[in-house]
């Protein structure tokens, strides 16, 4: 495993109960800053459920608990002196289905430098949604009709959208969960390629149910089943020298 | 047809003729349920329309109202506009004489007439000397007789001559080719009813006998005595009933020649003739008895053609409007001095207990202010109630306590609430009585559950995508529920809100348990005057005993629902305003 990268996350026994079923059991996992990371795993092997752990999003399902210490740049994320709602400020995240605003696109992605307060000015938002409309590709694409509904999009450029969404808050993390699985080949490339691009600059998260995708993006892979984390190591290891027989028999498409 | 993968059990598994009456049955299912639907919204469209034109027909009356255009003697600083309307009625029927008489000819004018002129001199507007063209406003009785309520006056024109000789204060009418022939058969038309009713009476008096001589074998001595004597009365009465019945057969079936005594109690029968008219008061089938109710200009005998006998069919007894008034009405129509102008005063003046001035102001205004209290209360609390129990609140025993609580208020009896707004707003807190506050607040509370249920619901409908694409760029809980949220629940707040405010607007029962249903003359002012709604005006109206009133109920109506529609068109505005595509 190379260490070339700082850790932005260094997560220890991690625990997560829905109810009484335990859905992550007890796993470590250090996330790199600057690179893309790329979880993957059968169904319900709980990849979602750690990426929802990274920025608490679970806070909003009444029975789910976490355990365990998650450090982001060495702060536990699930201390009291933390706010959910500034960490998500930091920590933004990206849907399996688009989900823009019901607002113009320009609203969609001035809403989040507004509420936290980003720009002094109209001047500054504008340059904000520029710039994050620009670092998710869309900015050619829409930049003559920013007053246009988001939800007017298609799938791939809604998708964009929500990235550019994510952007302008300024976040340290990205946060997405299966952001192609919803896309046709062609917005899956595009979007792909953003994330590729995206990784260079921040520490993404990617959840995937596609094993060429986590190939083709990520630089490192984490492989999950059933609660566990099995294995994780850069990409190309896992998957040309897998080490666990879960891992070969799943990277090979024996099940999963 | 290609090879399935797995071919059915047999090749005509789904072509038999098993299976063809099956699909035929399943068709004709459904072709019943589109039929019944069909037929369902048909019944429903047909109610509405039948309906609507019934308030519609209803309010045309109410539409318009009749003026009288005569001369007024106004003095620059008059103060009693009724002794006005008196003095100007009597200088333009100086024929007019007697008690009774003058009377009926006050009875023509409106005190509304009088108001009128009181307002006209308060804008500085009334014209004043010896003789002001002016319009005097009808009585209700008038107004209804102008529209024919107590039927039509048939015309008779008669080829015949009719001459006239003056008889003392009365007239001898002689018409040739018998023309009151028609006259005498409804006179004996009367007769027979009122021997028919006699009979009736008869027959009581025979019922009466009957009863107390059952009951004669069980007592004896002096209550026996006064038994017989009450019998002897029932007797003697039916006797004299009868006999009365009697002569009058013995009327009708006598000749046309005999002059048959006309009575208050037949149709009334008037004769046009030289200007004038004339009321039969005895007839036979070619002359009649006749007193002047309008005088005529000369008594000349005139020919056929040039005089009509004119019938009003209801008798004078049975009509609020009398055979004097009659003559005057049909005097001034003639000389085109009854002019029929919109009615804009049922809406600049409020409730009387003279329907002809009676408005819809008043209680419009009462419900705007009532709506209004209603609304700026159940709106914010019901929607703020929603969003916590949907997005903040815990779920808990005590939560579901309050959501039970809340779905069976929606079902309580408004009058229910009623009582407790007279229990705690009125007796507990001292809020006015009658007033669009007190009517508001109990208003307020029977609306709030509806409201609460309704955008509980919107707010759930509203896609949890939407919620996390929020929270997930770090809005808080309250952003994400006041900019994203709301503003996609709010079409579904707004049509259960304005389902909410319709029902508050058409309720009664609550409002009489208040004090609302207070008879009110003057317009609210604000939330604390007394005041009434329309749905109590409609009810007190539709109460009231002069029929004039029926016609403003039905206007009433009219607004009520016209109001509904404007509210209604309103929330419609801002719930397209509110709908965005997803």
């Amino acid at each position: 495993m190379t260490e070339t990268d700082p850790i932005k996350f260094r997560c220890q026994g991690v625990n997560v109960w829905y109810g009484q079923t335990h859905a992550i059991k007890d796993n470590d996992i250090d996330i790199h800053d600057k690179a893309v990371t790329a979880f993957i795993g059968p169904s319900g092997c709980g990849k979602s459920t750690f990426l929802r752990c990274l920025n608490r999003m679970n806070d909003t399902i009444d029975i789910c608990r976490v355990s365990g210490s998650l450090l982001l740049d060495g702060e536990d994320i699930y201390s009291r002196e933390i706010d959910p709602v500034q960490l998500r400020a930091r920590v933004g995240m990206v849907f399996q289905k688009p989900n823009p605003f019901p607002k113009s696109i320009y609203d969609n992605v001035a809403y989040g430098p507004r509420i936290h307060g980003l720009a002094r000015n109209k001047a500054d938002l504008d340059v904000i949604v520029g710039e994050s409309l620009g670092a998710a590709g869309l900015w050619d694409e829409v930049k003559d009709r920013l007053a246009a509904p988001g939800t007017g999009l298609s799938g791939g450029q809604q998708q964009r959208l929500c990235i550019a969404r994510a952007i302008a808050t300024k976040p340290e993390v990205l946060l997405m969960d299966e952001p192609c699985s919803a896309l046709d080949p062609i917005a899956t490339e595009t979007v792909e390629e953003l994330i590729s691009g995206l990784g260079e600059r921040y520490c993404v998260v990617i959840v995937t149910h596609s094993m060429q995708q986590a190939n083709r993006i990520s630089r490192r892979t984490a492989f999950f089943h059933l609660g566990n984390l099995v294995e994780y190591d850069t990409t190309d290891a896992i998957f040309s020298t897998p080490q666990d027989e879960r891992t070969i028999g799943y990277v090979s498409g024996r099940f999963g | 047809m290609t090879e399935a993968a797995t071919p059915p059990p047999d090749a005509s598994f789904h072509s038999s003729e098993e299976a063809v009456a099956r699909l035929k049955k399943r068709r004709s299912a459904e072709t019943r349920l589109k039929l019944y639907g069909m037929i369902a919204i048909g019944l429903a469209a047909l109610a509405l329309v039948a309906l609507l034109w019934n308030i519609v027909a209803r309010t045309m009356n109410a539409a318009t109202e009749h003026y009288i255009a005569i001369e007024a003697q106004i003095e620059p600083d008059e103060d009693d506009f009724l002794k006005v309307v008196k003095k100007s009625a009597r200088a333009s029927f100086p024929y007019v004489s007697g008690r009774t008489g003058k009377r009926e000819l006050y009875g023509l004018f409106s005190d509304g007439a009088a108001d009128d002129m009181r307002r006209a001199q308060e804008a500085g507007t009334l014209e004043t000397g010896e003789a002001v063209p002016m319009r005097f406003l009808v009585s209700d009785t008038a107004d209804l007789y102008m529209r024919g309520e107590f039927g039509a006056l048939e015309s008779q024109e008669s080829a015949g001559g009719l001459t006239i000789t003056e008889d003392g204060k009365k007239f001898v009418l002689r018409a040739q080719d018998k023309a009151f022939i028609d006259a005498v058969g409804r006179a004996k038309a009367g007769l027979a009813r009122e021997a028919d009713s006699l009979r009736q009476q008869a027959a009581r008096q025979i019922a009466g006998i009957t009863v107390q001589q059952a009951r004669l074998d069980s007592v004896t001595g002096l209550e026996r005595e006064d038994m017989l004597a009450q019998i002897d009365g029932f007797r003697k009465t039916r006797d004299r009933l009868e006999g009365q019945a009697s002569a009058l057969d013995a009327l009708i079936t006598g000749s046309g020649d005999t002059r048959l005594e006309l009575t208050d109690r037949m149709a009334s029968f008037f004769v046009m003739v030289n200007g004038g008219i004339l009321k039969l008061t005895e007839v036979s089938a070619d002359t009649a008895l006749a007193v002047p109710l309008v005088p005529l200009d000369s008594a000349d005998p005139v020919a056929g053609g040039a005089w009509t006998l004119r019938i009003l069919d209801r008798p004078e007894v049975g009509r609020p409007v009398k055979d004097q008034q009659v003559a005057i009405l049909e005097t001034l129509q003639r000389e085109g001095r009854i002019e029929e102008v919109a009615n804009w005063k049922f809406f600049s003046l409020s409730d009387s207990t003279q329907p002809e001035i009676a408005g819809i102001k008043g209680a419009l205004i009462g419900s705007l202010w009532t709506m209004l209290v209603t609304f700026s209360l159940a709106f914010p609390i019901g929607v703020m109630a929603a969003i916590y129990l949907e997005e903040f609140a815990p779920k808990n025993r005590f939560t579901d306590f309050i959501e039970v609580n809340i779905n069976n208020l929606a079902a309580v009896p408004s009058i229910v609430f009623g009582l407790l707004g007279l229990a705690v707003f009125l007796n507990f807190f001292g809020v006015p009585r009658s007033s669009p506050l007190a009517g508001g607040l109990v208003l307020a509370l029977m609306t709030l559950p509806t409201v609460i249920i309704a955008a509980r619901a919107a707010i759930r409908a509203v896609p949890p995508s939407i919620r996390w694409a929020a929270m997930g760029i770090g809005a808080s809980k309250t952003q994400t529920v006041f900019h994203h949220v709301l503003p996609l629940a709010m079409p579904g707040i707004l049509t259960g809100t304005i389902i909410g405010m319709a029902q508050a607007l058409g309720e009664t029962a609550p409002l009489l348990m208040i004090g609302m249903v207070a008879f009110i003359t003057a317009v609210p002012e604000g939330i604390t005057d007394s005041a009434t709604v329309l749905p109590v005006q409609v009810f007190n109206w539709a109460n009231a005993s002069e029929r004039a009133f029926d016609m403003r109920t039905a206007a009433a109506i009219a607004v009520l629902l016209a109001f509904l529609v404007v509210m209604n068109a309103i929330a419609i505005i801002l719930r397209k305003r509110f709908e965005r595509r997803w």
